[in-house]
């Protein structure tokens, strides 16, 4: 059985491009057959995080218009084979595109994949909804950050009227120094708003830029950072392993800032 | 919001609310009567703020699901679709999303004769009705009984609005961009976050009570608050009425109390 999941957030520039790639990459690496799909027809990026794009020929837009087949427009990762791209047009916009031909599309592609990976453009408008059409389960990708939880909640309510009801939530960019340090929500406060199950928290790490503009996801490298790490356990999470949370907290927590959390919480 | 009757912070009167603040046909809404449902979608009339299709559409998923645990199965709909236009496509995906529930759509009363040849199309009975105005129309001057209660059991999130002509109970939370508009009392049993007015007719009786009250917002009637800056140390479920000096918070523990020593306030 195929499981079709999007990879959405409401808010832009949170990270659902890199969740996708990251997430898409660690699956192939396990084992299982792979699609990533660019929804974001205008704005695409997907190619880019993966170091694709220069083999892109076909793209969605012309595989829903039957000018080409599937097969030519997906394009295999030769890092890893169980890995396909299936690019978004570039010279389009979102409203070329309905949630039925979306629908249509991702359902031809379904015995050839194990996960069907769909990155969602950021907005709740046409693009959001071709990209949910054909979804049986949701990832919310969200920052500690009120805006983008605002939006997430929003997401989350949209996805639920659609009866996409398997949700899970991944934080990212957290930091944890700032959140013992109360300057920035914490897991939980967040958990405590959108009230769906974690599955994943991702640390903040500025290897993750290195690794966007190189064109090649965190999860590939030999000896995985941290947040290439975090990465890896949704994935293991995905497949329905239980794997303990990471505890971001240790290298963080010494003697000076327990000291001055003792002093900052009787304040409180 | 500490306990003892605090004022909350920002008191003023709500500048004139709008004509539409609660119009009680302005949201998809289930009533039950003789044992069957009706389904009542709000009119389409000629302004051009009517619902469309993809809201009342969400509005009705919501709805549904937000009450599951009290749909019988095999209750019969009669759907109530007034002056809108449906397609055969929509009727189906409404009949779709009732049998999901296992509620199963009977009759559709409508007034546009395309929606009864589509309605008769799909296969329901169909009774079409030339349109009556004035039942319609909200009375202005006489008062209005107030519907049922409604009961929802959901998350009230960001972007979700609950309007209701009567008494709303949320069995869950509201969350900050998320609003609930009653012209009955408004009851949470979670947390309010966001925005909620009770009595929205103009009815300054009327009461909101949370488990947690930290919300963005808070009216009642025609007076309006806002919360303090500082969130109260603990939480304690809470009252808000509205005194002579403006709207009040206070536990739901002295609350009572309080009704008592002044029957009348």
């Amino acid at each position: 059985m195929t499981r079709i999941i999007v990879v959405t957030s409401g808010k832009g520039g949170v990270g659902k491009t890199t969740t996708t790639a990251n997430l898409g990459m660690a699956l192939a690496k396990r084992g299982k057959r792979v699609a990533v799909i660019d929804a974001d027809f205008g704005l695409r990026n997907l190619d880019l995080l993966l170091g694709l794009e220069n083999r892109i020929v076909y793209t969605a837009m012309e595989v829903i218009a039957g000018e080409c087949r599937l097969d030519q427009a997906l394009i295999k990762d030769k890092r890893q084979p169980n890995l396909a791209l299936l690019p978004a047009a570039q010279n389009r916009t979102k409203d070329a595109v309905n949630p039925d031909q979306m629908k249509q599309l991702i359902e031809k592609m379904q015995e050839q994949f194990d996960f069907i990976l769909v990155d969602s453009p950021a907005g709740i408008e046409m693009g959001f909804q071709n990209a949910i059409a054909a979804a049986q389960e949701a990832l919310i990708v969200t920052t500690p950050e009120i805006s983008a939880v605002r939006d997430a909640d929003r997401v989350v309510g949209l996805l639920e009227a659609n009866d996409v009801r398997k949700q899970h939530l991944i934080v990212n960019r957290l930091r944890p120094a700032m959140v013992q340090e109360d300057m920035m929500m914490s897991v939980s406060d967040v958990q405590e708003i959108l009230a769906i199950p974690l599955i994943g928290v991702i640390p903040d790490d500025e290897r993750v830029i290195v690794s966007t503009n190189k064109g090649e996801p965190l999860v590939l490298s030999q000896k995985l950072s941290l947040a290439g790490l975090a990465f890896d356990n949704v994935a293991r999470r995905l497949e329905g392993e239980t794997v303990p949370f990471l505890d971001f907290t240790a290298s963080h927590d010494d003697l000076l800032s327990r000291i001055r959390r003792l002093f900052r919480s009787p304040s409180r | 919001m500490t306990s003892d009757s605090s004022p909350a912070s920002t008191v003023s009167a709500l500048p004139q609310p709008p004509v539409d603040a609660a119009h009680p046909n302005s949201q998809v809404r289930f009533k039950s009567e003789g044992g069957r449902l009706l389904l009542m979608l709000p009119p389409e009339g000629d302004s051009e703020f009517a619902v469309s299709w993809n809201d009342l559409w969400q509005q009705l998923k919501q709805r549904l699901s937000a009450g599951d645990r009290f749909w019988q199965p095999n209750t019969s709909v009669h759907l109530i679709a007034r002056d809108r236009l449906l397609d055969v496509r929509q009727l189906q995906s409404l009949d779709e999303a009732l049998t999901q529930e296992q509620l199963c759509l009977k009759r559709v009363y409508t007034s546009r004769r395309q929606t009864a040849v589509a309605a008769a199309t799909v296969g329901f009975s169909v009774e079409q009705h030339t349109p009556v105005t004035h039942l319609n129309a909200p009375s202005e001057a006489t008062g209005q009984a107030l519907a049922e209660p409604l009961y929802v059991e959901a998350t009230v999130r960001s972007g979700m609005e609950i309007r209701h002509p009567g008494t709303v109970v949320v069995l869950g939370d509201v969350n900050p961009g998320g609003s609930i508009v009653a012209d009955g009392d408004i009851v949470v049993w979670g947390t309010l976050r966001g925005v909620a007015h009770a009595g929205a007719s103009g009815n300054p009786r009327c009461l909101i009570m949370a488990l947690r009250l930290e919300p963005t917002q808070l009216r009642i009637g025609e007076q309006l608050a806002r919360a303090p800056e500082k969130p109260p140390e603990q939480f304690h479920p809470e009252v808000a009425y509205v005194a002579s000096e403006g709207i009040r918070i206070t536990r739901s523990a002295d609350f009572s109390k309080l009704r008592l020593l002044a029957p009348n306030s």
